[in-house]
């Protein structure tokens, strides 16, 4: 019993080449975001250690690395994993990310998958300040949704 | 620090469950009409109600003329707190995965 997040979008790349840019040039592409922030200090810079195994890391500008989690499916041109922690997750609390390069015609679709937020603190989100009308948009549609997923995910 | 989420999600585990949900998604209802509608026995429902409360899923009124009615109503925050995570890391995926597609491209 999972709660996941699931986002799919089309590049005009083969797959192969897409995991490859998708994972040697992290530190180029990705875009640091306030609320996912991995530590309290300014945004560094990302990069995965190529291989299963390997650590998925962010250089601060003090030179520090902070692992953010570690590969746990590297199958170039198909698919990716990686555990996902940021700093202020509790020490038991981890997140997962899989990845999949998928062909579409001369084109590849890349799926990220990243599931294990129910394990992360309901204070979390406090903490970084959610907009309340976050919480209070579509009550009844929230509920809803949620019903939906779960009864999805029980059949 | 994850124990209240999980028993949110715990508590809906259960199909009885999910349906004094949906029921009291519409409107508070009481102990009485939800034992009804589910066809169960009062101490059956009772320990149900007891599960989604604990989840922090519904809270129980007691109206001011007697106090010995229970209605329970839908509390929104516990879930509203693990959708806004989804939304948020939804959110954010997207605009990484646009980040990395216009990357890409831009190299092609």
């Amino acid at each position: 019993m999972t709660s996941r997040v699931l986002i799919s979008l089309r590049v005009a790349a083969t797959p192969e080449r897409a995991f490859d840019v998708f994972t040697s040039e992290i530190g180029a592409w990705w875009r640091p975001n306030d609320l996912f922030r991995f530590t309290p200090r300014p945004p560094g810079r990302l990069a995965f250690e190529r291989g299963i195994g390997g650590r998925f890391i962010e250089t601060l500008a003090n030179g520090k690395v902070f692992e953010i989690g570690r590969i746990t499916a590297w199958e170039p041109g198909r698919r990716l994993a990686f555990t996902w922690r940021q700093a202020s997750f509790a020490p038991d609390q981890v997140t997962t990310v899989e990845v999949r390069f998928e062909p579409v015609g001369a084109e590849t679709r890349v799926t990220v998958e990243h599931r294990g937020w129910d394990s992360v603190p309901q204070e979390h989100v406090a903490r970084h300040g959610f907009p309340n009308a976050v919480f209070l948009q579509r009550h009844g549609e929230w509920w809803q949704q949620l019903l939906r997923g779960y009864s999805d995910r029980l059949s | 620090m994850s124990s209240r989420l999980d028993r949110t999600l715990a508590a809906l585990a259960d199909p009885h469950r999910r349906r004094v949900v949906e029921l009291l998604r519409e409107r508070p209802r009481r102990a009485g009409e939800l034992a009804r509608a589910l066809r169960l026995n009062p101490p059956a429902l009772s320990r149900h109600l007891r599960t989604l409360k604990a989840g922090g899923l519904i809270e129980e009124v007691h109206p001011a003329f007697d106090a010995r009615v229970r209605i329970f109503s839908l509390r929104p925050k516990p879930m509203a707190d693990l959708k806004a995570w989804l939304a948020e890391t939804e959110r954010m995926w997207s605009e990484q995965l646009a980040a990395f597609k216009a990357h890409l491209e831009r190299r092609a």
